[in-house]
């Protein structure tokens, strides 16, 4: 695991507006060269993101790019 | 000579859609419920007629990024602007109606971060950090169409491990203390953020906010019972979902040994809102 390549990948995605379109045009293309695990690339090419936050994604950028932030509705405690 | 005149503690996601669409409609009246106390605590600090108001808030990687996260950072300069977002997600997007550039109070800034490093306090400074919910949410809740205070914000590092200690961040507020009262202002002091959460997506624990550990956190404050907090070591307030506490040990460390009042707590599940004001002024 990269802790560090997966939340600069999610950093770029959440900032970077051309990386995203990118992303959003050609994933495989836009995560080649980095040094992500077989895991990690797997994760992002599926938009997995409960995934990426499990491999060490930031909670808060895996919140916030837009166009796959993740959310998750819970019930009212009783 | 200066003092601080008001000091409150509060939530930051304070946007009635969102949790609507997290926790239901009893997640939008939860939410508006806190914002209506924090409402009238902006009546309050406001009718002090206050110089500055210090914002101790967390940066979500929006402000810093990972070419450098600071533990303790002021900014300075005379003007700050919002976070902007491209197509906002979440949190990100009720900053969108928002002004775009807050005055600071650059010489109470100025005081904090040059005193702070000549104290021992190897504080980080920024001229260009923009601010994110967790600053403008509180602040233009307690604001409303009103006239802005001139801002100190001062993030600490709550979230990227290692985070400074609560003692540290008490001592910090110790610090504001003194520089406040030896400035000729009168000034308010905020810190936002919390109470406990996991948010979302956070394993092994989805949700799930630890209830019974922010009740002893507001006992102790109401009974003005600082020693403990300061005792609290990082990994507790990991376990207990409380990170951005970091931010009110600030703010507790400035008025201590105020006492404080509840003014709002409401459990979520998932979080726990709360606004919280010290007796101070």
């Amino acid at each position: 695991m990269s802790r560090y390549e997966v939340n600069s990948l999610l950093y770029r995605l959440k900032k970077d507006r051309t990386f995203r379109a990118r992303f959003n045009a050609d994933p495989k293309g836009a995560l080649d060269g980095l040094d992500l695990t077989d895991a990690e690339r797997a994760a992002f090419l599926a938009r997995d993101m409960r995934r990426i936050n499990a491999l060490g994604g930031y909670l808060h950028l895996v919140m916030s790019v837009p166009g796959m932030a993740a959310h998750v509705t819970h019930a009212e405690p009783e | 000579m200066g003092k601080i005149v008001f000091a409150a503690a509060m939530s930051h996601v304070l946007d009635p859609d969102y949790y609507q669409a997290a926790c239901g409609l009893s997640g939008r009246r939860k939410v508006e419920a806190c914002m209506a106390e924090i409402e009238k605590l902006g009546d309050s600090f406001l009718a002090r007629r206050p110089d500055a108001l210090i914002v101790v808030a967390d940066d979500h990687l929006n402000a810093f990024s990972f070419n450098a996260v600071p533990a303790m950072c002021v900014r300075i300069g005379r003007y700050v602007t919002r976070m902007t977002q491209d197509e906002a997600e979440a949190f990100d997007k009720v900053l969108d109606g928002m002004p775009e550039r807050y005055a600071l109070h650059e010489e109470l800034a100025n005081r904090i971060l040059e005193d702070g490093v000549g104290a021992g306090f190897d504080l980080a400074l920024s001229w260009e950090a923009p601010i994110d919910h967790a600053f403008l949410s509180p602040v233009m809740t307690m604001h409303g169409t009103r006239s802005v205070t001139p801002l100190v914000p001062i993030w600490i590092n709550c979230f990227v491990a290692p985070q400074p200690t609560p003692g540290r961040c008490f001592a910090l507020g110790r610090h504001i203390s003194r520089v406040v009262a030896k400035s000729p202002w009168d000034v308010g002091i905020i810190a936002t953020g919390g109470l406990s959460h996991f948010p979302e997506l956070l394993l092994p624990r989805v949700g799930e906010s630890d209830v019974v550990f922010d009740r002893k956190l507001l006992r102790w404050l109401t009974e003005g019972e600082h020693e403990p907090l300061q005792s609290l070591t990082p990994g507790e307030l990991h376990k207990a979902g409380e990170h951005e506490f970091l931010n009110w040990m600030v703010l507790i460390g400035a008025v201590t040994p105020a006492r404080a009042d509840v003014r709002y707590f409401g459990e979520l599940g998932r979080i726990n809102l709360a606004a919280v004001e010290w007796r101070v002024g």
